[in-house]
């Protein structure tokens, strides 16, 4: 499974950081980075579930 | 097979429904996930999942209607908030550039000490009226410094915030009697210029991206149009019902003081609970079948936002309120590329009031609140606290 970020759409709202801080962080500018792009099992629970707090709806799992 | 969706006789503008729209919404809720309001000409979406993914699928449903009259449709085209991609696009980043919690970081701090040094002044007066000393006052004086209106616009900021949203009604007797005062602040936004917003503020960063063509000609005022009517009444009733509900609810308020890491879960329940906006309008673009059931090519969709986030097909109990649930996917702020523009703002905002309280108060101890009937925004018009007791 692979996080796919619609940069244009990021806002920077960090609800995905607090959903998976393992997995992305906001940086000192404010924009999200992603620290891991591939991932699986417990891990892709995670990340779904940053996906699913979105309020714009810039992250997806695909 | 499909069929046609059920229909119901409820009007979902009649005063004692905009009042507390709740038993209807679980009347409708239970009768389908979209429902045919024919006193109304829409199409009710009632649960959870159909209004989160009508509000995520923007080619299904136009934002272009909405409100529920055609003459505000009209008035709001050309904005991001009535457009649909790829337009919307540009005019979204045009209006968050200086309103995203990207650009608004630096804000914490004073918005924080603003809101503590406000609620330490109310509990020393121990009796006042919440919405206008605390839900009125305290967004106000934030948007009004962080746009930089002074004299004529501050004064009128609250009058045209609330018509702003009542005109989005169907074509009664409150939208018309509020279309004169929307157009005072429609045709401030069409002449305000640089200078007459403070220097230093956003506002004024907007004429600047206008003037540097990082914003197209003639936009800066749209902007500012939509920061005071979508951001002001929104945000009033959502800090009225943080007091309301604390007030009502003493327990909760006592396990966000146990544990200020719960201050962000308490504004999500606060929302969920009370969302601001009670219906929000879209158009169907194609038919669209929602379980089984066909909504028209056309038809007007009326967004039930507090109808999804008590729907208990998604929500344990969703009829407490419980801060600890943490229902961070609430829909009151809308969801997807049209989900609240300000929502960050009003984070920072209702985040330091809820904090405020939990360290300086130990009960609110209020008076029976006073509500007036609304076509958008579902508010407390005035709540009389009659006592604080400190912590």
């Amino acid at each position: 499974m692979r996080i796919v970020l619609d940069r244009p759409r990021c806002e920077g709202h960090g609800l995905c950081e607090e959903a998976a801080p393992q997995l992305m962080h906001l940086d000192d500018e404010g924009e999200l980075v992603l620290d891991r792009e591939e991932v699986d099992g417990a891990d892709a629970a995670l990340a779904n579930a940053a996906a699913r707090v979105c309020p714009v709806a810039a992250l997806r799992v695909a | 097979m499909t069929t046609t969706p059920p229909t119901s006789g409820v009007d979902l503008f009649a005063d004692e429904v905009v009042l507390d729209p709740y038993p209807v919404y679980a009347e409708l809720r239970e009768r389908g996930p979209v429902v045919h309001l024919p006193a109304n000409g829409v199409y009710a979406l009632t649960r959870y999942d159909v209004v989160r993914d009508a509000l995520a699928d923007w080619e299904s449903y136009s934002s272009d209607s909405i409100a529920f009259n055609p003459s505000a449709n009209e008035a709001l085209a050309g904005t991001s908030l009535a457009s649909d991609p790829p337009v919307h696009t540009r005019l979204r980043a045009a209006l968050t550039e200086n309103l995203s919690p990207r650009a608004l970081r630096g804000l914490k701090p004073r918005i924080e000490a603003k809101a503590d040094a406000l609620v330490a002044e109310l509990v020393e007066r121990g009796s006042f009226d919440a919405v206008d000393a605390l839900a009125r006052a305290f967004p106000l004086e934030v948007v009004a410094d962080l746009i930089g209106f002074t004299g004529h616009a501050r004064d009128n900021m609250l009058r045209w915030g609330q018509a702003a949203m009542q005109v989005l009604g169907p074509m009664n007797r409150r939208t018309a009697e509020n279309f004169p005062v929307a157009g005072e602040l429609y045709a401030w936004c069409s002449q305000v210029r640089a200078e007459d917003l403070a220097e230093g503020s956003v506002g004024r960063g907007i004429f600047d991206a206008e003037a540097r063509g990082a914003v197209e000609p003639g936009a800066a005022g749209h902007i500012i149009h939509q920061y005071l009517g979508a951001g002001v009444d929104t945000t009033v009733a959502a800090i009225g019902n943080i007091v309301a509900l604390f007030a009502a609810h003493p327990d909760q308020l006592d396990l966000v003081r146990a544990d200020p890491s719960l201050v962000p879960a308490a504004f999500n329940e606060v929302l969920r609970f009370w969302p601001p906006v009670n219906a929000w309008g879209r158009r169907a673009t194609r038919d669209t079948v929602i379980e089984g059931t066909v909504v028209p090519a056309g038809a007007q969709i009326a967004v039930l936002f507090g109808a999804g986030n008590r729907d208990p097909r998604h929500y344990e109990n969703p009829d407490a309120f419980l801060v600890a649930r943490n229902p961070v996917d609430h829909l009151s702020f809308g969801y997807g590329p049209h989900g609240c523009a300000g929502q960050g703002l009003a984070r920072l905002e209702a985040h330091a009031v809820i904090a405020a309280l939990s360290r300086r108060v130990g009960r609110i101890v209020v008076g029976p609140e006073t509500r007036v009937p609304g076509n958008t925004t579902r508010s407390i018009e005035v709540l009389p606290v009659l006592e604080v007791t400190s912590v």
